[in-house]
């Protein structure tokens, strides 16, 4: 069997002040079909623009300069508009960091419901249907209503729907409840791992929180500096983690403090652990 | 409906807009230089016959007076008599107003049409750089020629060359509609070049704003077509600042009457504006622009309602935070 992600090598740039900045540096990924993997790493790591690269989705000036990339055995980067369209549409599914944003302001619920899934039926009741498989329990109430008049939750479990809609082979999901309150935080991300597992969807879950994502994914990959620093089972890389990088995160994991121990944030230096290590945002080249 | 919680208060504070526009049109017209009598019964006249005069037509009594007059008939449709022609104003603006409005319609139709389709064009290609340098040129170039300038180089083409429409050659709408609309069609293309520049700015500048939204990469990485994606999505966002701009542009279009009138001869409501305040025909005066007013303020009102169905979030913004 093919892996559903299959990235090799790959070398992205963005066109910085001055100089370029590399998004991902060589980074190598795969990941096979109904696995749950959760990357982690802090901002600038480059797990969001290999979140997108799944898609295809980076910015325009963003260029990709080197390296393969297969997502369920087909070469994206190659694709032409078409057929790039038609992977995101049956393929992917993209669950977003900010829901309520990501949804047209202008536009009742039922009515993008329905715009989603165009060419599948979207008669009322399998509207209600989509919104019931995400827990809504007044549908019929939340399909008249403009995105500004729901919750932060309710606004994710609107886009988990429309996500799931066509029952995707890939869910990429990048800090889905970061701008959620704490008491939905659990619900949603429950939510999400239960529908992708009915569906056998592979989910991709980008997070800076380690043990979050250790209680939820089976493997964790931890990223740092537009590279694969870390993989491997999820419970194996949060007790012995063998990256400096990676222990400093562990390390200010608040569940591993012994009561009453003060937690320390432990700032992580490359310089000091000894080994070699890329700066976050590595400027190379010089000026254009 | 959501618009009932917020129209009330619209509705009153344009009739105070009113309240106050009827208070300064009559103050300015009663403010111009020159007497009444003096115009009409000439320098010779007797002292005896100027006082007549003003007195048959009010002009004794005291300011605040004349304004409530004025102001209650105008309510009841009586602008009075046109001082120059004898006649009601009324009638004189009956046969006049249709025209205007045709005019300023037609302006209004050939901007939304053009601007808007050049607009989103436009922001959608801005990528292309030189293509979205071009576009900037011409629509400052649009938004900076005067309509007189326009006017007069298209009277001079067209009376010179044959392009197969004349300039000057009025024909009145009401008898014969589909040559009215011919003859109306360069004139109503010189007021509309400005605003069709100012509408594909903003139109454009809009949907340079929403594709930015993440709405917009939501859709994008659901795989929907561009097509798609600017007809659901990109156009009702952008039409939301660009319905703005077209209450402004009512107001150009009404105004801009004027100049386009007299330079291509249509007896409209502008030309007539023209005329009047030359014979310092008060009542002619204060009609038309309390009139012209007035339809300003109602599309003002219209476009406000027509941008609460389009954005819902007008309601709540109107409404304050934490209502």
């Amino acid at each position: 069997m093919s892996p559903i992600i299959d990235i090799e090598n790959v070398t992205i740039e963005y066109p910085g002040n001055g100089a370029r900045v590399l998004a991902l540096d060589g980074a190598t990924l795969r990941v096979d079909a109904g696995e749950t993997v959760g990357l982690v790493g802090e901002s600038g790591s480059g797990k969001t623009t290999l979140g997108l690269l799944a898609g295809r989705l980076l910015p325009r000036s963003a260029r990709v300069t080197g390296g393969q990339l297969r997502i369920d055995g087909q070469d994206v980067l190659a694709l032409d508009d078409q057929r790039l369209r038609a992977l995101r549409r049956e393929c992917l599914g993209y669950i977003p960091q900010d829901p309520v944003a990501a949804l047209d302001p202008t536009m009742r619920i039922g009515r993008q419901l329905e715009l989603v899934l165009h060419g599948l039926p979207s008669d009322t009741a399998s509207l209600r249907h989509h919104l019931d498989s995400v827990q809504i329990s007044e549908p019929d109430r939340v399909l008249r209503l403009f995105p500004h008049e729901i919750s932060g939750g309710m606004a994710q479990r609107v886009m988990i729907a429309m996500a799931m809609a066509r029952t995707p082979r890939l869910l990429v999901a990048d800090e889905p409840t970061a701008s959620l309150d704490s008491h939905v935080r659990t619900e949603v991300t429950k939510l999400i791992f239960n529908l992708a597992a009915k569906a056998g969807a592979t989910v991709l879950w980008l997070s800076h929180d380690l043990r979050s994502v250790s209680r939820w994914c089976e493997r964790v990959v931890v990223m740092y500096g537009g590279k694969v620093m870390e993989d491997g089972p999820a419970a194996q890389v949060l007790r012995h983690p063998t990256h400096p990088y990676t222990i400093a995160l562990a390390a200010s994991d608040p569940a591993r403090a012994e009561p009453g121990q003060r937690i320390g944030t432990r700032p992580f230096d490359p310089a000091a652990s000894g080994t070699e290590m890329p700066s976050a945002k590595l400027a190379v080249g010089g000026g254009r | 409906m959501r618009i009932l919680r917020w129209l009330p208060g619209r509705l009153f504070s344009a009739v105070i807009v009113l309240l106050g526009a009827s208070l300064l049109i009559f103050a300015a017209g009663r403010s111009l230089p020159g007497d009444y009598a003096n115009t009409v019964l000439g320098p010779l006249s007797s002292e005896e016959a100027r006082v007549e005069l003003r007195e048959s037509f009010g002009f004794d009594r005291s300011l605040p007076e004349q304004y409530v007059l004025w102001l209650r008939n105008a309510l009841e449709g009586d602008f009075g008599l046109s001082l120059a022609s004898q006649r009601p104003v009324r009638e004189e603006i009956a046969s006049r107003l249709p025209i205007t409005a045709l005019l300023a319609a037609m302006g209004m139709v050939l901007t939304i049409a053009i601007g808007v389709p050049l607009g989103v064009y436009a922001g959608c290609h801005v990528a292309d750089g030189r293509r979205s340098a071009a576009t900037r040129i011409v629509s400052t170039i649009g938004i900076s020629l005067p309509e007189f300038v326009v006017g007069s180089v298209v009277v001079f083409l067209f009376s010179h060359f044959d392009f197969g429409l004349t300039v000057g050659t009025f024909v009145s709408p009401a008898e014969d509609f589909g040559a009215g609309i011919v003859s109306l069609l360069l004139p109503a293309l010189v007021m509309a070049i400005p605003c069709i520049a100012a509408t594909a700015r903003a139109t454009r500048n809009a949907v340079i704003d929403v594709l930015v939204e993440p709405h917009i990469a939501a859709a994008i990485a659901r795989g929907e077509t561009p097509g798609f994606i600017i007809r659901h999505h990109v156009l009702r966002n952008a039409l939301i600042p660009v319905l703005t701009l077209t209450a402004i542009i009512m107001a150009y279009l009404l105004g801009g009457a004027i100049i386009v009138e007299r330079v291509f001869n249509v007896p409209g409501l502008g030309s007539y504006l023209v005329l009047a305040l030359g014979r310092r025909d008060y009542p002619v005066i204060q009609a038309v622009v309390l009139l012209t007013t007035a339809i300003f303020v109602l599309m003002s009102l219209l476009v406000d309602i027509l941008t609460g169905i389009i954005d819902p979030r007008v309601a709540v913004t109107k409404a304050g935070p934490g209502a």
